[in-house]
């Protein structure tokens, strides 16, 4: 256990010190500030375009701007930060590979399931730290304008993209055992995501696609509950776990 | 106990693809010597002893370390080994007492050992001021750092890879004199292709030829069993020396009033009763030493 902690301190350390940290915090904030400030300046944008616009023949009327407005572009932004995320730590263990770091550690009697496990957690701390800081911005900001509960299934959808999110860093751990590149990764988890979206478009599994938890809209609103979710939710930690466990015995294989 | 051996490896196999790597590799490394692993770039030096830390899948044979079967995969044995790679490579993000503390932790060590631990070896390798963090590090000091996060744990076999190729004179001195100083406390084996380095420090050398061993022993024994049948006679003047060649026509003059025999003891008799006969003056006569360039270019040959 103490081998296990050791280096999961040194990838806490890895995060302070090379930025990485810092990048996800600032996006975090910032996109947390965002997402409420561009609802309330939508009415003001589209009045300061609407000459414009009525020139071209489209006439401006008032536009409603809610919590819902705001929830929305949550949605809207927070695959930037998932993407952002993937293109940060992709090079989790690949990085280690090219250089050769991991041969000394891995001499000293660390267990190599020990480093893939410490770094699957230091990236699900970072993840959903991440995550739930915007989140939680976001939350309190909109709340400063409007009232949220009128965005009835916001935890709901909030708990279902952050699950998301929990996937596709499974599937960047299994990628990493598999490629020795960065590109490996990023293609294969990139990959994976497309082709889950677009098996989503047939309607007889597309309650069964861990893409389907990126739809929020129909949750905000409460035309959905989350129980028309329960399928997928099950279907994504199953994937995720099988991931993870797949990755052990490759890893475990692999030539470094 | 004096005579065990830390690490044996018989009959070793290795193919890359279709290049056979080592073919039947045997080596015995005894207890407490300081062992140079010497072949040319490519002989498979690096494959071997990666095979010996498990690192490296292997097509047959047997390693033992103290005893015990090696693995691939498996990190059993490593305990007793410690290993410096040919271009050792550290989280370049932390300091050289931040780095040895992940290594110590890995290795189970507690917190009060690995903290003597460090600062010991720290001033043995001669990093004990260095404050920066590895990043900034010359190779030189990378090669050092490599030397005492191997030494950590106390190992009973320190493997170093190449350990002097990529330095300078200077930096390559401070390694050697590292090594020679733990041979008290462990069994060093490290490969070269610098033959100086070994007549320097080794008390045992292998040579590694054609993914096999060519010629293995103890530096001294094999100087002296394979020592060439020559001798040099030098003469106080050249009167002598003249004389003495005109009577054996063996003789090659080298230097001035210098002459080199081929040929065995009996030849260094004969000649030495010729110039007591004579009484011609030498100032000196000596068998010659092989050095082990010699040595190696003569197996290599066959």
């Amino acid at each position: 256990m103490s081998a296990f902690t050791a280096f999961f301190k040194k990838e806490v350390l890895e995060n302070l010190r090379n930025g990485k940290l810092i990048i996800l915090g600032i996006l975090s904030f910032a996109l947390g500030i965002m997402n409420p400030a561009i609802a309330k300046l939508t009415p003001w944008l589209l009045d300061l375009l609407s000459e414009q616009l009525a020139g071209s023949g489209m006439i401006v009327t008032d536009v409603p701007v809610n919590a819902l407005t705001a929830w929305t572009q949550f949605f809207k932004n927070i695959p930037i930060a998932l993407i952002v995320f993937v293109f940060l730590y992709s090079s989790t263990l690949t990085g280690e590979y090219e250089t050769g770091t991991l041969v000394l550690i891995l001499t000293k009697g660390l267990s190599r399931y020990q480093v893939l496990l410490a770094k699957f957690g230091t990236m699900l701390i970072l993840w959903s730290s991440a995550y739930w800081l915007c989140f939680g911005i976001t939350y309190a900001y909109t709340a400063y304008f409007w009232d949220n509960s009128i965005a009835v299934g916001r935890f709901s959808a909030a708990i279902h993209w952050w699950l998301f999110g929990v996937f596709v860093v499974a599937l960047m751990i299994l990628f990493s055992t598999l490629s020795k590149q960065y590109s490996g990764v990023l293609l294969g988890t990139g990959g994976s995501v497309l082709a889950l979206y677009l098996l989503g478009f047939l309607p007889k599994i597309a309650n069964y696609t861990p893409t389907a938890l990126m739809h929020s809209t129909a949750l905000l609103a409460g035309a959905e509950s989350a129980d028309d979710y329960r399928k997928t939710i099950v279907v994504t930690a199953l994937i995720s776990i099988a991931c993870i466990c797949t990755s052990i015995p490759v890893f475990n294989k692999k030539q470094l | 106990m004096s005579e065990m051996e830390i690490l044996t490896i018989s009959n070793l196999q290795k193919r890359f693809g279709e290049k056979q790597v080592l073919r039947g590799l045997n080596l015995s490394v005894p207890e407490h010597s300081v062992f140079g692993f010497v072949g040319r770039n490519g002989a498979g030096k690096t494959t071997a002893m990666k095979a010996v830390l498990g690192l490296l899948r292997t097509d047959g044979g047997e390693i033992r370390v103290a005893g015990e079967k090696v693995l691939y995969g498996q990190t059993a044995t490593n305990r007793y080994i410690g290993y410096l790679p040919d271009v050792p490579e550290f989280y370049s993000f932390m300091t050289a007492h931040e780095y040895l503390k992940l290594c110590g932790e890995s290795l189970g060590m507690n917190r009060h050992a690995i903290d003597q631990r460090s600062t010991q070896l720290l001033s043995l390798v001669g990093l004990s001021a260095e404050k920066h963090r590895i990043k900034g590090y010359s190779r030189g000091m990378k090669q050092r750092l490599g030397i005492a996060q191997a030494l950590l744990a106390r190992p009973k076999l320190l493997i170093c890879d190449e350990p002097t190729s990529a330095l300078d004179p200077i930096g390559r001195k401070d390694i050697l004199d590292i090594l020679l100083a733990v041979k008290d406390e462990t069994t060093v084996l490290f490969s070269t292709h610098i033959l100086s380095d070994v007549e320097r420090i080794c008390t045992d050398v292998a040579l590694l030829h054609n993914g096999q061993i060519a010629m293995q022993g103890s530096v001294d024994l094999l100087k002296r069993t394979r020592r060439p049948e020559a001798f040099t006679v030098e003469m106080t003047d050249h009167h002598a020396a003249v004389h003495l060649a005109n009577a054996f026509c063996d003789a090659r003059p080298t230097e001035q009033d210098t002459l080199v025999f081929s040929g065995g003891e009996m030849q260094m008799f004969a000649v030495l009763d010729f110039i007591q006969r004579n009484k011609l003056s030498i100032r000196r006569i000596e068998r010659s030493e092989a050095s082990l360039e010699s040595l190696f270019m003569e197996v290599l040959k066959k």
